[in-house]
């Protein structure tokens, strides 16, 4: 018996903007500098074409916030809750929303399925670039092992093609 | 290079002999990363280079971090800088801090010895076993007026802390400051001169392994380096490979093949220059890292390699 893979984006043949996910804004988070810890906010407010206002992917206007490696598809970073709970299964380590390091904190979305793909969050609009990859930098701010934990399933990286508010219960959902 | 961050000196507080605590801060007061007792970091000198100083503050604290620095007689530039030059409100350059001095996490009670500006981790230590509600003793010998005085009495209700003066008495006897161990539950800790360093290892020579923790403040003598071979070394990430002699560095191996790998002590305490390795058989020769830890990683500054090949992942 042969098994095709389906996606859970357009799942059945000619239904290319039906969709079998939606998911919410769980955390957010913001960190003015690369090394800085990330703080919790309510709400955040996208820049089409540059970033969250006050962290550190922003591009361009605000000085004094930067990223080490700054680039143009990373605008905001996304990351699976589903992936906290299975680093703890998987590695019995505790990674909280805090730690990850990415911007948003989903739940209910597949953010590996969407590269290339464009998905609303709240009224925004964001275009996935690339996948994220874990970095060594983040356990010498964390002293936790989690590198190994986090390749593979680290997040995603966007760019902001509609600006606005995001708050915490937004909900996220396919173009 | 090693990734700097940059803080503001928001304040710089004489505290003891020839000795200044600076309080360092986020220039937009965002709160800084958490870090672990025992832990350092490195403080860029313009035109000289990184020095390593023990953080002492509360390590509970995120709004900042605090290091103390004597000026030294014969300063190599550091102490020098930071007290004739350095300004609050200047901006430096440090990296994160890192642990190679961790508190004993089994033990149900520690004493640390510390001499002179030794007592900085100790400082940071001592909040936490404050907060965990273990037994700790800390033991400062100086000659004169004892460092961080100002620091210390925020502990003195404590009821923990040993000043000796050694300008007016007898330098206590070993015995005496190592509280009748070793015994069971017991951890030793010590950091100051070399000859403190020295006085100390021998007095616990005894003792179980892992009961006992040394920082020192310069690199001792490397051990030698029995089995060492010539080797081929190989970035994992660029796959470019080099021949290194035995006895040769590792650490100038790695940049000339282009590798960005951190230094500071460049004699293996200070961790700096950890790097992951991957194929191979290293020799360690730090003084750092847990056997567990040389599982994976090493220190590229003394080791050495027992294989004809050895890949790092760098």
């Amino acid at each position: 018996m042969t098994e095709t893979l389906a996606s859970p984006i357009d799942v059945e043949a000619g239904a290319s903007h039906r969709s079998t996910w939606t998911g919410t804004v769980a955390h957010l988070h913001v960190t003015a500098r690369a090394f800085l810890p990330m703080r919790s906010q309510e709400s955040v407010e996208l820049v089409a074409g540059c970033g969250i206002v006050g962290d550190r992917y922003m591009l361009g206007i605000e000085q004094g916030f930067y990223s080490e490696k700054p680039e143009e598809g990373r605008q905001v970073t996304l990351f699976e809750s589903e992936v906290l709970e299975a680093i703890g299964r998987d590695y019995k380590m505790e990674l909280l929303p805090e730690e990850h390091r990415r911007n948003i904190t989903t739940t209910g979305v597949p953010l590996n399925w969407l590269v290339g793909k464009r998905f609303r969050i709240g009224s925004c609009l964001v275009e996935a670039t690339r996948l994220s990859i874990p970095c060594r930098h983040i356990e010498e701010i964390l002293q936790k092992q989690v590198f190994d934990a986090m390749v593979h399933r680290s997040g995603l990286n966007c760019r902001i093609l509609v600006g606005g508010t995001v708050r915490l219960g937004d909900e996220i959902r396919p173009e | 290079m090693a990734r700097h961050i940059m803080l503001a000196v928001r304040r710089i507080i004489p505290d003891g002999p020839d000795t200044n605590r600076l309080v360092l801060q986020d220039p937009d007061g965002w709160p800084l990363p958490k870090w672990k007792p025992g832990a350092h970091l490195d403080l860029q000198v313009p035109g000289i280079g990184p020095r390593a100083y023990s953080l002492c503050g509360d390590p509970a604290t995120q709004e900042s971090w605090e290091i103390a620095v004597r000026c030294e007689v014969n300063s190599r530039g550091g102490s020098s800088w930071v007290h004739d030059v350095l300004r609050q409100g200047d901006v430096v350059a440090v990296t994160m801090p890192r642990c190679t001095f961790p508190i004993a996490a089994e033990a149900s009670r520690h004493v640390m010895i510390a001499g002179g500006i030794g007592v900085t981790p100790f400082l940071a230590m001592a909040h936490e076993f404050e907060r965990r509600g273990v037994a700790w003793t800390l033991h400062l010998l100086a000659r004169g007026g004892p460092p961080c005085g100002l620091a210390l009495a925020g502990l003195a209700q404590s009821g923990r802390i040993r000043t000796h003066d050694t300008a007016r008495q007898a330098r206590p006897r070993w015995d005496e400051l190592l509280d009748g161990g070793p015994t069971v539950g017991l951890h030793a800790y010590c950091c100051g001169p070399q000859a403190m360093l020295d006085g100390f290892a021998e007095a616990t020579r005894d003792w179980p392994r892992g009961t006992t923790s040394i920082e020192h403040f310069v690199p001792p003598p490397l051990p030698a380096a029995e089995g060492a071979m010539q080797y081929t070394l190989r970035r994992s990430v660029t796959g470019a490979e080099m021949e290194v002699e035995a006895g040769g560095s590792m650490l100038k191996a790695l940049r000339m093949l282009g590798a960005q790998v951190d230094a500071s002590c460049e004699g293996g305490i200070c961790g700096a220059c950890e790097v992951r390795w991957l194929e191979g058989e290293p020799i360690h020769r730090d003084r750092v890292l847990s056997p567990e830890r040389r599982r994976t990683h090493l220190l590229a500054c003394v080791a050495q390699c027992a294989s004809d090949r050895l890949v790092v992942e760098a």
